[in-house]
């Protein structure tokens, strides 16, 4: 069972990276070689990752890989500071680097002094876990060394903590909250880890009144927060019609206010009118409505349950991701390690609905009705940011493919 | 690349992986290479297999021409690893070459068939080529494509060619290695863009062949010089920058300079012994800087220092206008091998010049 057909899971390194290239006014230098660099940007591109002038490598030849020497790193890092002046720079171990064991920690210590650039490691180097572990890690790293313990507090303004470009629709999710907070609250976002943010604001993060945590690989970073600038968190991400508006009303009673009651209203009623979608479901003669779920954890998690209120069972909620870095899983929620079993089980499905990622869709019978939820994108782009899967909008987006999925039943 | 485009396989395609973790490193891949071997032949039963490492295995040392070995014997299909650690070289090309080399191993002695071989077209395809047109008008059947366009049967009868065609350095090792196992000769033809050099290609190849050269070549080359015979006084002056390109770095820059242009700055994946003469050419009349290609960015400074017209390969094109310098784009000519380089070539530096004196004299937004 090791033989990997598709696209592997992105490693930790890969989520660090990721998180890191949203942070303007840093620069990332990747001690490794040109060509693992390199390859990763074809993943970032297709994220819609800005890269001009971010992410840097040193490139690493047989000599150092032997002897162990890092003036090369030490002078790359003298170079990108020279020329592109960053308030911070990110040294980021490769596998290379990683398996030979550099003390990235030390090197940086020794070079601190020759740049004018903060100097932040992560030696990671993409073997301590898949993806999750890298933007938790980055999370906690982020809230430990950049935020600022003494900020002002601003009221009316809340932090993300959780975004990940990795995810589908992530942009758009972020958006769809904000929409949310304000119209629910009146709140702003101060800054987002790790989405389209920058020094300052993540310095400052400790000002804002209230952190959402929308994952948990967020929770060891809002928890350093709360302890650090004594800023409360909810943890948990709007997912359907009642989902979105439990998750309000969680939000609210942490900072002891009610949900603007229009909202409120519009989601109440929401939620009753797709209760009607069991009946439908109850009608069927020959079918019976199931879903099939692959993502990431939180996506399959809160779709799941929407989908479920629906009359619409998940027969199967699978992560597209360890489940290792997480403080609690659902057991109904797996994650399969090898990928045969995976496509065993999506070339089983028959009249079902399947929310998953391109590479799934491949594989499907064609009396199965998709629906994307998950990166890799294969088969198109990510362009829109105003269609998010969280939220009264993403729940609009995906009835409209459950009113299809029920049209194929009988 | 193998997941978007179904020339390559597709998502369903033929590059497979194996992903290792920290327990394989301390222990060792092989055994989950075995494994994955073994679920391979199960699912798909391909002719051969290429195992291609990466950095980490070569670090940690397992040896896969032993697993290749083994896996060839117990399965009895050929398996060839193809070692690619970055670390002991500066991008993909060794990578691609490695491959193509490997591919020796599959090959048969065969009888000589007349037909010619194309090594090293990595962009584009064959078919689409002046020299295809011409080898097809001349009955010249074409046998294996390395690296892409070829079956493993293909790949087995290929000693049967009478030449092997070079496109790329990168072909070298497997027509020398074929040289001397088989007697095949080869001719390097990379994608030249001095209608001189064409036509020494050309009778090289026509040569070993024992063919008259096709009559249609002088006319293609009357066409070739003419389009640089127009072009010369627009570039006479005009400087550049040469980056990433489908041609060959050095035998480019030398037939721009003597077309009166002057190189800056030359980016170079390296200079090859067939490479000398161009250099002799180049300093003849220009000293540019030199340096190693695809690394734009810390090159970036110098744009302001040297102030080029044109920069030559891939660079962001809005960041070059904003500096007053027009991109160059070459990747057509990937696709491409024979007197259409010359005249492509030309047609590209003519738009090009033209577009940076449009910046320069603010016709054009920077």
């Amino acid at each position: 069972m090791s033989l990997t057909r598709f696209l592997p899971l992105p490693s930790d390194r890969m989520g660090i990276l990721w998180s890191l290239l949203n942070i303007e006014g840093s620069v990332i230098v990747e001690y490794g070689p040109a060509g693992t660099t390199h390859y990763s940007m074809g993943l970032f591109g297709e994220l819609g990752i800005e890269q001009e002038n971010r992410l840097f490598t040193t490139h690493l030849r047989e000599e150092d890989v032997v002897m162990g020497d890092t003036s090369r790193l030490e002078k790359a890092l003298v170079e990108v500071d020279e020329n592109f002046h960053p308030a911070v720079i990110f040294v980021v171990a490769s596998s290379c680097s990683a398996v030979i064991g550099t003390d990235l920690r030390g090197v940086c210590t020794m070079a601190q002094p020759k740049v004018k650039a903060r100097l932040v490691t992560f030696e990671q180097g993409g073997f301590r876990g898949d993806y999750a572990a890298g933007i938790k890690e980055t999370y906690r790293l982020l809230a430990d060394q950049m935020v600022r313990p003494d900020t002002e507090k601003r009221k009316d303004t809340f932090n993300i903590i959780g975004a990940s470009v990795g995810a589908y629709r992530c942009k758009a999710d972020a958006l769809e909250i904000q929409r949310l907070m304000d119209e629910a609250f009146g709140m702003k976002l101060h800054a987002a880890l790790c989405l389209e943010t920058d020094l300052e604001r993540i310095a400052r993060m400790g000002g804002a009144e209230l952190n959402l945590v929308l994952r948990q690989e967020a929770l060891p970073a809002a928890k350093l927060l709360e302890s650090k600038c004594g800023t409360p968190y909810v943890y948990g991400a709007p997912y359907g019609y009642q989902g979105t508006l439990d998750w309000l009303e969680a939000v609210g009673k942490r900072i002891g206010r009610q949900v603007d009651p229009r909202l409120a209203g519009k989601l109440k009623k929401r939620a009753m009118e797709v209760g009607q979608y069991r009946m439908y479901g109850r009608m069927l003669r020959r079918d019976r409505p199931q879903a099939f779920l692959y993502g990431e954890y939180e996506a399959v998690k809160g779709l799941g349950a929407f989908l479920s209120g629906m009359g619409i069972a998940p027969a199967k909620q699978i992560s597209a991701h360890s489940l290792a870095p997480l403080e609690h899983a659902e057991e109904a929620i797996q994650y399969l390690p090898t990928e045969k079993e995976r496509i065993g089980l999506l070339r089983s499905l028959r009249h079902t609905l399947v929310l998953a990622d391109d590479t799934s869709r491949r594989l499907l019978e064609g009396d199965n009705t998709f629906i994307r939820i998950a990166t890799p994108l294969i088969d198109t782009a990510q362009v829109a940011a105003h269609m998010p899967l969280m939220g009264d909008r993403g729940a609009d987006m995906i009835l409209e493919t459950v009113e299809a999925y029920f049209n194929t039943l009988r | 690349m193998t997941i978007h485009s179904e020339d390559w396989g597709g998502l369903a395609g033929r590059c497979v992986s194996v992903t290792i973790d920290q327990h394989d490193i301390t222990f060792g891949c092989a055994k989950k290479v075995e494994e994955a071997f073994a679920e391979l032949m199960e699912e798909a039963r391909p002719e051969a297999v290429f195992i291609v490492t990466t950095c980490v295995p070569e670090i940690i040392g397992d040896d896969f021409d032993a697993v290749a070995d083994a896996m060839s014997e117990r399965y009895g299909v050929p398996a060839m690893a193809v070692h690619t650690e970055h670390f002991k070289c500066e991008n993909h090309m060794p990578g691609v070459e490695r491959a193509i080399t490997a591919c020796f191993g599959l090959m048969e002695r065969q009888e000589k068939d007349g037909s010619v071989n194309v090594i090293g077209q990595r962009m584009g395809r064959f078919e689409d080529t002046e020299l295809s047109r011409v080898l097809k008008n001349a009955g010249v059947p074409i046998g294996a494509q390395l690296p892409s366009g070829c079956t493993v049967g293909e790949i087995r009868r290929a000693p049967a060619a009478t030449v092997n065609i070079v496109v790329n350095d990168i072909g070298l090792p497997l027509a020398k290695k074929m040289k001397r196992s088989f007697g095949t000769p080869y001719v390097l033809f990379d994608k030249f863009t001095d209608p001189a050099h064409i036509a020494v290609a050309y009778e090289n190849l026509f040569g070993f062949l024992k063919r008259p050269l096709p009559p249609e070549l002088s006319a293609l080359r009357r066409e070739a010089e003419e389009a640089a015979r127009q072009a010369k006084d627009a570039l006479r002056g005009v400087t550049f920058m040469y980056g990433n390109t489908p041609f060959r770095c050095l035998e480019c820059c030398a037939y721009m300079t003597s077309l009166g242009m002057v190189p800056q700055l030359i980016q170079s994946h390296g200079i090859e012994e067939e490479d000398r003469e161009d250099v002799r050419r180049i300093l003849a009349c220009a000293d540019p800087y030199m340096t190693l290609a695809a690394n734009i960015s810390p090159l970036q400074y110098i744009y302001d220092e040297l102030r080029p017209m044109l920069y030559l390969g891939h660079e962001y094109p809005m960041r070059l206008r904003k500096k007053g310098i027009a991109q160059v784009h070459t990747d057509m000519g990937g696709g491409m091998l024979g007197y259409e380089v010359t005249g492509y070539l030309m047609k590209q530096l003519l738009a090009s010049v033209e577009e940076a004196r449009e910046i320069r004299e603010g016709g054009m937004p920077r």
